[in-house]
């Protein structure tokens, strides 16, 4: 019984198999643009290292969102179908909860980021109460001052913040803005394993075509009367990443 | 062989079940009709309704065609041309499924698959072959390609559109005329009890074998804007007299091609295709009978995908791909 993550939520993905007790195997990398062409390959790869068979899958967690609309589809597409040839079960986790689940021993207020392009993060705010650790907020697209006009006790960052988006808290927030460590920051899918394994034990499986992105933001209406085949991506926004500077 | 095909290019999720590249086993096109709302295809929620569908489509042509996973032998998907956030949903849901059903994964290039859509059949009596070489035009909302077939997956491309596609002219015409989205088929409904020489419209000369027919599109705007000045405008004669002009020049070149390289078999491909002025047009210039798919194979579906995906696979001379090429093109 093991249990295939894939993450392409944003320019990083992940992917890890995971058997209930240990992580087996753990890649995470920037992959820019390159999630598809690099997606197969990797599982490929943690399969061979760990000696995991495909028939040996029997759970499968992708995570949802909130990210770029076409990465997010890259590995819920790809865990759809990989679900449907191996019988196994599907779980989506939210990309956000990934991030802030290694943070709750803290006890910190935790809020992750994730860029949503002109300017914009995905956010949430997760906290500790009556001894659970809980998403306390929906799923948040706003520019950081927005963000900040909602934060008003210490909270922890985590996700991926920039050298500048840093700055931008530390200016607007001053000491209440808290920032975890860069490697504890990442997001890795041992801990999406971790969620999805725990949310398939608990709650009944969906329809494999009901796990899909978390979208949060309304697709562009920029309509294609002129151009119905979009060029090849040449820059982030086509593939509806953020833009990186 | 036995191939289930996935089709996600553009806005029909298609999955088919096909027998060696020819037998349709099972085939369900679902076709989005969200973008009737915006009158053209709007690539991102396109995407979203593809992945939306395509596990329930995949399961609907398993069922109809009375097969388990287990009993096919591949897994084909459309990894370009065609809009990437839409390629990318049908291919990795395709790898993914090869992947842990234990299956080989083939990524086809869709301008073969309406090549291939030529070799298809319905029931268990097959229809002959098409012989090659052949000429084949394939005229689409997003693609309009002269091609020589000089064998199998062996193409010398003639001429391609230096602006729109063909199926977009239609498109475009029909926004005009408020005759509603895809503008294929409602054009050639209004056409019916249109005159086709009611208007005298500019077809573009250009020599050799590429297309053009923005000229086209412009002149039909300035005479819609001067007959609305003038009072009504007569819809089925503009809709007639475009469709005449865009088919005369379509048929016109494909003839000639055919002429040029000596060549009798002509196939023709994509959803302009199901036009039937236009297969009337091509009959007239070319003398002997011409090979065109039925309408329903003509647009975007899974089983064309699925009977390319066979002919990759026996002339397999190259590598099979498998990673989305959204600029891909017929070679
Ligand atoms: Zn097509």
């Amino acid at each position: 019984m093991t249990l295939l993550a894939l993450d392409t939520s944003t320019e990083w993905a992940s992917v890890a198999l995971y058997d209930g007790h240990d992580v087996l195997a753990e890649e995470t990398w920037h992959a820019q643009r390159r999630h598809a062409d690099e997606l197969f390959p990797t599982i490929e790869r943690l399969l061979a290292r760990t000696r995991v068979t495909l028939a040996s899958i029997d759970k499968v967690a992708v995570a949802t969102g909130p990210g770029s609309f076409t990465g997010l589809r890259i590995a819920i597409a790809a865990a759809q179908g990989i679900a449907r040839g191996a019988g196994a079960a599907l779980v989506g986790v939210s990309t956000l909860d990934v991030l802030a689940y290694p943070h709750a021993a803290s006890k910190q207020r935790t809020c992750p980021l994730l860029p949503a392009g002109r300017g914009e993060f995905y956010a949430a705010f997760y906290q500790e109460r009556n001894r659970r650790w809980e998403r306390r907020s929906p799923f948040i697209a706003a520019t950081l001052p927005e963000l900040c006009r909602q934060i008003g006790a210490h909270t922890l960052f985590v996700g991926e913040i920039g050298a500048e988006t840093e700055q931008t808290l530390r200016d607007i927030l001053g000491p209440k803005a808290l920032f975890a460590s860069p490697a504890s920051r990442m997001r890795r899918a041992g801990y999406l394993a971790e969620l999805g394994w725990n949310a398939l034990e608990t709650s009944p499986q969906r329809r494999l075509g009901d796990i899909e992105p978390i979208y949060v933001k309304q697709p562009s209406i920029r309509t294609s009367f002129d151009q119905p085949f979009a060029p090849p991506p040449t820059d982030d926004l086509a593939l509806g990443l953020p833009k990186r500077h | 062989m036995r191939i289930l095909a996935i089709e996600t290019s553009c806005d029909e999720t298609g999955v088919a079940v096909i027998d060696d590249g020819r037998r349709i086993v099972s085939n369900v096109v679902a076709s989005q009709l969200v973008h009737q709302d915006t009158g053209g295809i709007v690539p991102e929620v396109a995407a979203r309704e593809h992945l939306h569908a395509l596990d329930g489509i995949t399961q609907q042509a398993l069922n109809d065609a009375g097969v388990e996973l287990r009993a096919v032998d591949a897994v084909a998907a459309t990894v370009g041309p065609g809009l990437v956030g839409c390629l990318l949903v049908g291919a990795n849901y395709g790898r993914g499924l090869a992947l842990a059903a234990g299956l080989p994964f083939i990524g086809v290039n869709h301008l073969e698959g309406h090549v291939y859509a030529n070799w298809l059949y319905e029931g268990d009596t097959p229809t002959p072959e098409p012989e090659i070489p052949a000429v084949v035009l394939i005229v689409s909302g997003a693609h309009s390609d002269l091609v020589l077939m000089e064998g199998h997956r062996r193409f010398r491309p003639l001429g391609r559109t230096i602006d729109d596609a063909a199926g977009e002219a239609f498109d475009q015409v029909a926004r005009l005329l408020g005759l509603g989205f895809p503008g294929g088929p409602a054009v050639e409904r209004a056409a019916k009890d249109g005159d086709g020489a009611a208007f005298p419209l500019p077809r573009a000369a250009l020599s050799g074998y590429d297309f053009s027919f923005s000229g086209l599109k412009t002149a039909v705007l300035r005479l819609v804007r001067s007959l609305e000045a003038k009072g009504e405008v007569p819809i089925a004669d503009v809709a007639a007299s475009f469709q005449k002009a865009i088919t005369e020049v379509l048929a016109e070149k494909t003839a000639r091609a055919a002429a040029e390289h000596s060549v009798e078999t002509v196939l023709l491909g994509g959803g302009v295709a199901a036009n039937l002025a236009l297969r009337a047009e091509i009959q007239k210039r070319i003398g002997h009978p011409l090979r065109v798919p039925s309408p329903r194979l003509c647009t975007d579906n899974g089983a064309m995908i699925g009977a390319a995906a066979f002919f990759v696979l026996r002339d397999r001379g190259t590598e099979v791909p498998v990673n989305v090429r959204s600029d891909m093109k017929l070679a």
